[in-house]
């Protein structure tokens, strides 16, 4: 009797134990940021919320988007509750690579968000292939979108002839440089590879750091690499490479790759940019000048640092090709397939709204590229009208989106090396087609 | 009688243990089941292909084998200089000196830093032209020695070792501390008088007497060094050309970026065979050494 008196407390502790472990929680979307997020956990109105649970007849959503467009669609969802009291969103902003890793992480452990801002091609399809995003193709012809949205921006939100997400930008890149620089140097806009290269030139003999590039995430100097494609292979091979239907050892990517050895050798990126961060690397270009190739955000990008964008001009990149075809790419925000349809409903909501003409038009001076059909232009960005009209006569899918996430890093790591002089462009090259060759012996 | 009292010190651990076991043990039980499939974690589509992943591994996966390499290389590191810096700080600041608690505080406090905070700081102490490593060289006129280390494939990984060395030394530390403070006066004193010099009396009355604390130094060094990771991705990525990735990171990569949960679990499973292989009968050895 008295050793029972003694292990009772035990079993008490033992049985609380074990509830713990197996209560759970509510694991439905909405889990807290992990690598990189801000932490940022409180609905739009600073209310604490569950992750996603309804509460009578309010229902909780959870939103995860990127750091880069918080400055206005957090406004723009604090309006949208204001005009649904039903609706509560729950925001989680996360850096650019971060999320990317927080929706494999939340995708694998079945916790992912109502709804969540992603980029197209390879980054989205991963979600819409495995039934994780919402098919949207009906909700689309019941609202509309064809009305609404640029035709280019739902084509881009397609998978396999069905859309899986709401178009939110339709985004293309270009170079940017400060007109201050070019008026100083009696420059114009390149038409050609050569000009280009020759302006180069005279800024690195001026002690202008050309091409301010941080290559850490590979990102921000495929930009180049691909236009160095586009500009040797020709629009048609080039859209054959990124749909892995021609072999990448043609000459077309190793001359683009020795073209990036090239500038690398003459001192046109900065010292040791291979692993600089972007972020830091886009000093260079904010204090002392350089090229950027850059997106639609770019004007919004600049205004946050401080910068007036109406001091950049903006040039294509003289692929010398055709209609010289900008990089481009849609942004969308896609709706967990397995969510109930009561959030489902309010997460479309959610996500129409914020990409609605309206409000698209109200907050355009930060909006960047919208995916409308139609939207108000604006001085605080000048450029963004000029790019959507410029994406209109050609276009191609940005390589980290078109390649299959294997094989863009591969091209990350073989150009990595080509610079490096680890590898000649040739055997570059040949990496690559191993890397493509691997890919589908794992994916038939 | 005896039943119960055999009965009584499992009750004790049960609690513990049924955490353990369900946080630890049974999905590490889980990723080996997943690691001989081809999965990509999250569809219908699952194929069991044995050994397969763990195969392809090394025949395969030249990043794989680069991972290992760089592991074994910050394993190997660890246990020298990262062990000796902190047996050699244990043992300076174990002295009577002036200041030594504030030393004390000082050369621990990396430790309780984040790794991304870590990498963070130490990128910009390495950045090739604003970095306070190559505006010191400048200064002492070994200019020369400057260069981008990170983005180079021959130094990155050693000097992202040296920011971990900066970071991971306060831990054998303060443990060596404790040891030593746990050792008794009276052999030294047997030992001044027998006319033993500093190294005799360290070689043949501190080290042996330290032999319990090295055990935790050993296994925990050890441990961390096979799963470092986040100093890694903070500081290069992986990069230049995959040159630093450790088998954490290739995991990472290999799980969450491109979706091969197969793979992943492989590299994971691996990297727990390694540690066990190295740790376990270090362990046994010393702990029965240090028995006797």
């Amino acid at each position: 009797m008295r050793n029972m008196r003694k292990l009772s407390p035990l079993l008490l502790v033992f049985c609380l134990a074990f509830l713990a472990a197996c209560g759970g929680g509510n694991n439905s979307s909405g889990s807290t940021p992990s690598t990189g997020g801000t932490g940022n956990n409180t609905d739009s109105g600073g209310r604490l919320n569950d992750q996603g649970s309804s509460s009578g007849d309010k229902v909780a959503i959870s939103f995860w988007g990127i750091d880069g467009i918080s400055s206005y669609v957090e406004p723009i969802i604090k309006e949208f509750e204001q005009e649904n009291p039903d609706v509560s969103v729950e925001i989680s902003w996360f850096s650019t690579d971060a999320i990317k890793e927080s929706l494999k992480v939340a995708a694998s452990s079945r916790t992912l968000p109502d709804v969540w801002f992603n980029w197209g091609g390879s980054f989205a399809s991963f979600y819409s292939a495995n039934g994780l995003a919402m098919d949207l193709t009906q909700v689309a012809t019941d609202h509309n979108w064809t009305g609404i949205y640029n035709p280019a921006a739902i084509e881009l939100a397609k998978y396999d002839g069905k859309i899986y997400s709401v178009p939110f930008h339709l985004a293309s890149l270009g170079v940017f440089v400060k007109k201050d620089l070019y008026e100083q140097y009696g420059l114009q806009a390149p038409k050609t590879l050569a000009e280009l290269e020759n302006h180069m030139a005279i800024m690195h003999e001026n002690g202008i750091t050309p091409l301010p590039v941080g290559g850490k995430y590979g990102w921000m100097l495929m930009r180049w690499t691909e236009q160095l494609i586009e500009h040797y292979a020709g629009p048609e091979l080039h859209d054959q490479l990124s749909a892995l239907e021609a072999s990448w050892t043609d000459q077309s990517v190793v001359k683009a790759l020795t073209k990036l050895k090239e500038w690398s050798d003459k001192g046109y990126f900065p010292k040791g940019f291979i692993t600089m961060a972007p972020e830091e690397a886009e000093m260079y270009m904010y204090s002392d000048g350089g090229y950027a190739l850059e997106g639609t955000w770019f004007d919004q990008t600049l205004t946050s640092n401080g910068y007036d964008p109406n001091n950049y001009l903006f040039f294509k990149f003289p692929n010398e090709q055709g209609a010289v075809r900008m990089s481009s790419f849609a942004e969308g925000f896609q709706i967990n397939a397995e969510t109930s349809s009561e959030k489902q409903e309010a997460a479309i909501k959610l996500a129409e709204y914020i990409t609605s003409p309206d409000v698209v038009n109200k907050y355009i001076n930060e909006y960047g590229a919208p995916a409308l059909s139609e939207f108000a232009s604006t001085d605080a960005a000048p450029h963004v009208t000029v790019m959507a009209g410029e994406v209109s006569a050609g276009n191609f899918l940005i390589t980290d989106q078109a390649l299959p996430q294997e094989v863009v890093d591969k091209l990350f790591e073989v150009t990595d090396a080509v610079i490096l002089n680890a590898m000649t462009p040739e055997q570059a090259a040949a990496e690559m087609q191993k890397a493509v060759d691997q890919y589908k012996a794992n994916n038939p | 009688m005896r039943l119960k009292a055999n009965f009584a010190p499992w009750l004790f651990l049960f609690p513990a243990l049924f955490i353990y076991l369900m946080v630890i043990v049974l999905p590490s039980l889980y990723s080996l089941a997943l690691s001989f499939f081809d999965w990509n974690g999250v569809s219908a589509d699952k194929k069991f292909v044995g050994l397969g992943n763990y195969i392809s591994l090394i025949t395969e996966d030249t990043v794989f084998r680069t991972a290992l390499k760089n592991n074994l290389i910050w394993l190997i590191g660890s246990l020298t200089i990262m062990i000796g810096l902190g047996l050699t700080f244990a043992l300076i600041l174990n002295r009577q000196l002036k200041g030594r608690v504030f030393f004390r505080s000082i050369f621990y406090y990396p430790y309780v830093l984040s790794g991304i905070i870590v990498a963070i700081v130490w990128s910009w102490m390495y950045h090739p032209s604003k970095g306070f490593v190559t505006f010191f060289l400048e200064k002492i006129g070994l200019e020369a020695l400057a260069n981008p280390w990170l983005s180079d494939p021959k130094t990155a990984l050693y000097a992202i070792f040296i920011a971990g060395v900066w970071q991971g030394v306060g831990l054998p530390m303060v443990l060596f501390l404790a040891g030593l403070q746990a050792i008794p006066r009276d052999p030294y004193e047997a030992a001044i008088i027998d006319g033993a010099r500093p190294f005799q009396t360290f070689r043949y009355i501190t080290l042996p007497l330290l032999r319990d604390t090295f055990v935790i130094v050993f296994a925990t060094t050890m441990v961390g060094a096979m799963k470092v990771y986040d100093i890694i991705y903070g500081m290069t990525g992986g990069g230049p050309m995959n040159s630093t990735q450790v088998l954490s990171s290739w995991m990472y990569y290999q799980t969450f970026k491109y979706n091969y949960i197969g793979i992943g679990s492989a590299i994971s499973w691996y990297l727990i065979v390694i540690c066990l292989i190295v740790i376990v009968p270090y362990v046994i050895f010393i702990s029965k050494r240090s028995h006797h």
